[in-house]
This record gives C-alpha cells, structure tokens and sequence, in this order.
C-alpha cells in the first residue's frame, strides 16, 4: 500500500509540470529542448549556490538573527536570478516567441527544483509503511513553487527582454524582484518570529510564495496585454 | 574506434557505480522510520522431552487489536495488545483449546505497581502477582503457534494503544483497509540452543584445624541456586526465588569471613558456600555440584542450609526436610533456628516430604544432598513443594515483592543458628551480630544486592559461561571466601531452549487503502482541473472540447 502513496505524492508533486507543459501551448510549438536546457542551468546554479553557501555562510550554533548573514544570504538567493537570467538571455533558443520562452524556462527550472529537492525524500519517506502528511503537504509546496518560478520567469523577461515598457509597471516589477530576492530571509525571519516551529516555516514559505506569485501574475497580464497589443 | 569504445566503457562503469552508491543510499536510508520503537521481550519458547511450549513464532507483521472478541471475527491478522491486568485468561484458553487463528499477542506489563510502592498496599502486591503468575503459569504450559511478546507499558504504548481502542470502538477490529497501527517486528526462525551450561560457583571458608584434629574438620554448606525461569527469560528477574536467597548467601559469606578472619574467632567447621545453577531444572546444577566432589569431602558435610525464597512480606518461614524430623541433627538445627526465630518474631514451622526416589521431579534443593545422604534442609517461605516451573522467578518476582526486613531477618536467623552450631552454644540466649556490633548485618549491602539482582534476567540457558552476573558473583564470593572456583555443566534432562528472548518492535502509523484511494481521486481530479483550466486560459474552450472529441489532435491540425 506504501507504493500506493508514493505514487499519489509524486503524481502531486511532478504532476503539475506534466500538465502544465502538455496543456499550454508549450508542447505545440516543441519547446522542450529549452525546458531542458533551463533545467541544465538550474543544476549549474544550484551547484555554485551550494558552494557558496558553503564557503561565505557561518554554521550558526544559536538562532539568532544575524543581519551580516541574512545579507550574505540574500546575496547568494541572487545566483539564482543571475542564473534565471542567463537561461532567458544567453541560451541559444530555438527561434520562439518570448511568451513561450519564458514560460519553458520558468517550467524547466521549477521541474530541476522539484526534482532536486523533493524527489529523494519522496522515495525514502513515502515508501515507508509509516503515513505522514509531510508528503502530501511537500507536493502542494511543489505546486506552488511551479506558480512562483513561473512567475519569476515572467518577471525576468519582462525587466531584461522587454524593451518597451510601460512606465506604470516598472516600479510594480523591481519592487516584487527585490521582494523575491529578499524571500529567504523574510522567511527565516518570520520563522524565528513563529516559535522556531518547522511548520510555521513551510506555512510562512507557503503563504509568502502566494502573495508574492499573485503580485507577478499581475505583471505576467500586463505583459499578455501588451503583447497582445 | 577502439578508443572510443573504451571511453564508453568507462562512462559505463562510472554510472554503474553512481547507481550503486545509490542503491546503497537508499537501502541506508529507510531503516528506521517507525512512530515507535520499543523493546519486548519474547514468551519463552522451548521443548519438554520433544513436546513443544511457549510461542512458537517470533515475526510479527500485523495490524493492532485491542481486545479478543467473541470467536466469529478474524483475527488472524491482527496483534492483540493488552495489558495484563486485563487479560481474561479464560477467553485466551478458549482461544488455544479451539484454535482460532490469531496474528499474534502483545502483553503489556504495567510499570506503575513496580514504582508506586508507597501507594500500593501489600494485597494489592500480592493480588497483581497472583494474577501475573496465574497467567505466566498458563502461558508457560501452553503451545501457543503463534508471537506472543511482552512489553513494558510506557507513555506512547499507552497512546497507541488508547487509539487503537477508539478504533476498536467504532466498529470492526482494524485490517488493511481501515488502517490504524501496524506492529512490525522481523525476525529470524527461532533456533535451538546449543547445550545450555549451567555454572556452578563455590568458596570456602577453612576452619581452624586444632592440634589433636584429624585430617578433615567437618563442613556446613550453605547453597542458593541463583537461577530463574519465567515465561520472558529477559523479564525473569526473580527477585524474591531465589536472589533473596543469593543475596543472604552473599551476606552470611561476607559475616562470617569477619568472624574467621581472626584466629580467636575462627571456628573448628569449614564452610561452603555454594551458588548453583540450574534451579528451575530439578536443581540439575545442585546434582552435577555435589557428583563433582569427591567420596570424603562429601562424608564430612555435617549438614546443608539451602536458602530458598526468603524476601516476602510474609513473616513465616518453613523448615522443610527430607529426613525424619527425629533425626538428630534436623532436631538439633530446628531447635536452634525456632531460639532464634522467636528472639526476631518470626514463626517457623518444620514441614517433611519423604523423596521418593522413582520419581524424577525434585522440588527442593536439598533433595539432591539428601538423595547423595547428606544431610540437608531447606529454609524457604514456600509452605508446600513448588511444582515444577513454578514459583522460579518469572515476571511477577520483581524487585518490590521483596521486603528487605523479612532477608535482613532471614540472614540473621541462618547466621545466629551457624554460630550457635559452630561454636556449641545451643539454647543459650545471646545476639554475635547485633545491630550496632561490628559484626552487624549490612543492610545497604544487601539492598545493593537486591537491587543489582533485581535487574539481572539469569535464565540459564541465556547466560553465557563468562556473563557479567556470573563474573560479578564470582568476585564478590572471592572478596570473602577462598578457594573461589567456578564450575561449568552441561544441562542435562529434556528440556531444549529456543533463542530470540529480545527484540524490537517497530510501530507504525499506517493509512488505509481507501485513504490512499480517496488522495488518488483528489490529485486526479485536480490535475484534470488543472489541465482544462490551462488550456482553456491559453487556447480557449474549443480547443479543449476538441482534444476530448478527437483525442490526436495534431491530425486535425494537419488536416
């Protein structure tokens, strides 16, 4: 019965992507060769990310609020938006509009996030005979990550690809960039705030991803109203 | 073309390894997930000249049960947990004369009575150890052909089982598909144990050897056997059968090594304490011990004290022997011993059982001196022969069923009547180890060694011939006695042990297959809305009409 729930979390989790790629127009104009090539960059993002954590951040003992680290931290979350921005702008993409570059870009990155984060626990946690909701509830994390990268995605290629934009939007745009920039440590913030509980982490993430992905979506319709126009 | 095949190869061998690693990973890695782990303690499991006992199994993979219902429901794959106190032991004999199919037992033994001693009166001690012992003796002359384990009842125990209750409550006993708790627990066939030794220790006290002396002085022997039987072999503790009486060897050995350690007090007997194993077995040890020593040693055995039993709260002890009660020396220590019982308020009765030789069960101790002529009594709280496997120190003989005053009065009593024969000062009314003498009994030793006993499972079988207990006896005996010598022996009779005495049992929450049906149908349904609703927002409604009208779509596309 145990492979039973594994198969409903990965479904939960990894499904989205499928569907999302299958039911836009993605899939028709074959836009999977970008998809996998963000996920590549992903992977090399993640790598020199990883590093850095490792090399600039302190272990810290205590839970205190550091703001020296918090600030390095940030810094770091910023590889990942360099990264973004070399998949929107120096990858070689098969001759696609912008619309659905950066859609594949932002799928293929949420896909490699999905994957290397959440797959493993998957397969050594959810197998077990022990039932916990943890899996249920990192599924629906997925799916709001999709949200959220998608939504990032759409931010970068309205600030880098765009050359004309409206001048009512732009301060909208680099202010939810630097809302997501700062996402790290406004959540460990809020979870110190939160009595250092795990949960309220997830929560904290959860509902900040939300607020922020809603804050993008509106840019993202203003970019289908202005290119439809 | 030859390099490049190579390098394939290698790019091969490379992933091959990556996979490996992470084979292994993963095999790491899911060890241990379970909501609980606890420890329990196997129903011992072992064969009476070839006729099988105990529980036969030792893995357990079902879902818990609370309690046993009325025979027509299935439970053949559900565990029972119960507390013992609430075991209807009726019900569970019906269970075994009828054979109905059941997953497996779990006996949770409650920790409470053993602490709560200040609270517990001393009927409701000797009520929980009635019933304990009602059902270690049931449980213990049955084949049982399936698990049955003991466990002690903790805080998450208690959770799980009180939610399995409410389960049980709703309706019908929890399966695969309503979920609830599985109990799992892997474990290998049980194997025979290869010949159980018995170990036997013994010391000396040398007594003082007068000029006109011949070549032997004469001997008192004073035996306990230390070992236990009980239906967990790691719960038998036997506190009170036979570490009461350990504890007092122990003690009388440190006594009187002060008395003999000055010449002026040394006595013209020597002394030999024995320790034997084998106890619950016919005293098997007792008979190896005694066969080993040779022709004169044993002649010069004037009498043996075996101590059996003498902890309770009860405040009676019974003087039983084998000989006539007019014999002249059974007289002679009964005398003695009844002085000094009166001088402690004790009452002290004298009980003879004629040994009949045919008949191969030994219910005392010093039935096998007494089978070998030598002159032998036992001192136990015990007014009638324990059958066999009977009061050996199985689950219900823990540490708080032991008054400390009863073995400090028992000491004293066997202690007193061995100086008043040592030194032949009979019926003469005086105390050598008074309490405030320097020659007082300890009683932070003998609590120590309670304690410490109380703690030490000591099934024979399960001890190895160097165990920690064995070694700690043997120091303590060398402390106060020379000549210390520790004895192996093969069990012999008909009983053949089975291993797996202790495990882990792992507890896991599980969720039941309508459950998982049921998250099947809500991430189905909403991927399903996900996809309409995507392709409705992108390519509109017609779009997705059409893929369900004519599911290749691309064809319509090309036409």
């Amino acid at each position: 019965m145990t492979l039973f729930h594994f198969f409903n979390c990965a479904a939960l989790t990894f499904g989205p992507h499928a569907v999302y790629y299958s039911a836009t127009p993605l899939s028709e104009y074959d836009t999977f060769g970008t998809c996998v090539k963000a996920a590549l960059v992903y992977l090399g993002t993640a790598l020199v990310k990883l590093v850095c954590l490792a090399t600039f951040l302190k272990v810290q003992e205590n839970d205190s609020f550091d703001p020296y680290q918090e600030l390095l931290k940030a810094l770091i979350g910023f590889i990942d938006v360099a990264g973004l921005y070399f998949a929107l702008t120096q990858l070689t993409h098969r001759n696609i509009s912008q619309n659905h570059k950066f859609q594949a870009v932002g799928l293929g990155w949420a896909f490699a996030d999905s994957v290397l984060h959440r797959l493993a626990p998957l397969w050594v946690g959810a197998r077990g005979l022990e039932f916990t909701w943890d899996f249920l509830l990192q599924g629906l994390e997925a799916n709001a990550n999709l949200v959220l990268n998608i939504s990032l995605a759409a931010l970068g290629s309205l600030m880098w690809l765009r050359k004309n934009k409206p001048k009512t939007l732009i301060p909208i745009i680099y202010l939810s960039a630097g809302i997501l920039a700062t996402m790290p440590s406004i959540t460990s913030f809020l979870a110190r705030a939160n009595d250092h509980h795990p949960e309220y982490y997830e929560e904290a993430f959860f509902e900040s991803s939300i607020i922020v992905s809603l804050g993008d979506k509106l840019g993202y319709k203003e970019e289908y109203s202005v290119v439809s126009h | 073309m030859a390099c490049t095949k190579v390098r394939g190869n290698e790019v091969l061998y490379s992933v091959y390894s990556v996979l490996a690693l992470v084979f292994v990973l993963m095999a790491c890695v899911e060890l241990c997930d379970a909501s609980a782990v606890m420890d329990v303690y196997r129903l011992i499991q072992y064969d009476l000249s070839g006729s099988p006992f105990g529980s036969r199994r030792a893995s357990l993979n079902h879902h818990a049960g609370s309690a046993l219902f009325s025979p027509g429901t299935d439970l053949s794959r559900t565990v029972i947990m119960v507390p013992v106190r609430e075991l209807n032991i009726t019900l569970l004999r019906d269970y075994l004369t009828n054979k109905y199919p059941l997953g497996g037992l779990l006996l949770l033994l409650s920790k409470k009575s053993a602490e709560e001693k200040d609270t517990n009166t001393e009927e409701d001690v000797g009520f929980m150890r009635s019933v304990l012992s009602e059902i270690e003796q049931f449980l213990i002359h049955a084949n049982i052909p399936y698990p049955v384990y003991f466990a002690h009842e903790e805080e998450k125990v208690d959770a799980i089982l009180a939610d399995v209750k409410k389960n049980d409550a709703t309706g019908q006993p929890a399966t695969a598909t309503t979920g609830g708790f599985k109990l799992v627990l892997s474990a290998p066939e049980p194997k025979k144990l290869a010949s159980p030794t018995l170990t036997n220790i013994q010391g000396w006290l040398p007594g003082l050897k007068g000029e006109g002396d011949g070549a032997q002085l004469p001997t008192i022997a004073i035996v306990a056997s230390y070992d236990t039987f009980g239906a967990a072999p790691a719960l038998a503790f036997g506190s009170d059968s036979n570490g009461s009486g350990v504890v007092a060897l122990l003690e009388i050995a440190r006594l009187f090594s002060r008395l003999y350690s000055n010449p002026k007090t040394r006595g013209r007997y020597n002394l030999l304490f024995g320790l034997t194993s084998g106890g619950p077995y016919n005293y098997n040890g007792t008979l190896k011990w005694l066969r080993s020593f040779d022709q004169r040693l044993r002649e010069s055995i004037d009498y043996a004290i075996c101590l059996n039993s003498i902890g309770s709260w009860k405040n009676e002890l019974w003087l039983h022997v084998s000989k006539p009660p007019e014999n002249a020396y059974i007289k002679q220590i009964f005398e003695d011993l009844s002085t000094i019982s009166e001088q402690l308020g004790i009452t002290i009765g004298l009980k003879h059982k004629k040994i009949n030789i045919s008949n191969s069960r030994v219910a005392w101790e010093h039935e096998q001196f007494s089978r070998l002529r030598v002159t032998a009594v036992t001192l136990s709280e015990l007014s009638a022969a324990p059958e066999q496997l009977e009061q050996t120190g199985g689950i219900s003989d823990t540490r708080h069923i032991v008054n400390e005053t009863s073995v400090l009065n028992g000491i004293k009593l066997v202690a007193e009547s061995l100086v008043r024969h040592i030194y032949g000062y009979h019926g003469k009314s005086f105390e050598i180890f008074a309490d405030d003498s320097s020659l007082a009994i300890n009683p932070f030793y003998v609590r120590q060694w309670l304690d410490l006993i109380s703690r030490t499972p000591r099934v024979a079988p399960f001890l190895s011939k160097n165990d920690p207990l064995i070694a700690a006896l043997k120091k303590e005996l060398s402390d106060h006695t020379v000549d210390v010598h520790v004895q192996h022996e093969v069990l012999d009779g008909v009983f053949t042990f089975y291993d797996l005495i202790t495990a882990k049992l792992h507890i896991y929450q599980v969720a039941s297959v309508t459950f998982d049906l049921f998250i099947l149908l809500m991430v189905g349904s909403y991927l399903i809305l996900l996809f309409s609703f995507l392709v409705i927002t992108t390519r509109g409604l017609d779009d997705l009409i059409s893929i369900f009208r004519r599911p290749p779509s691309r064809k319509v596309k090309t036409a």
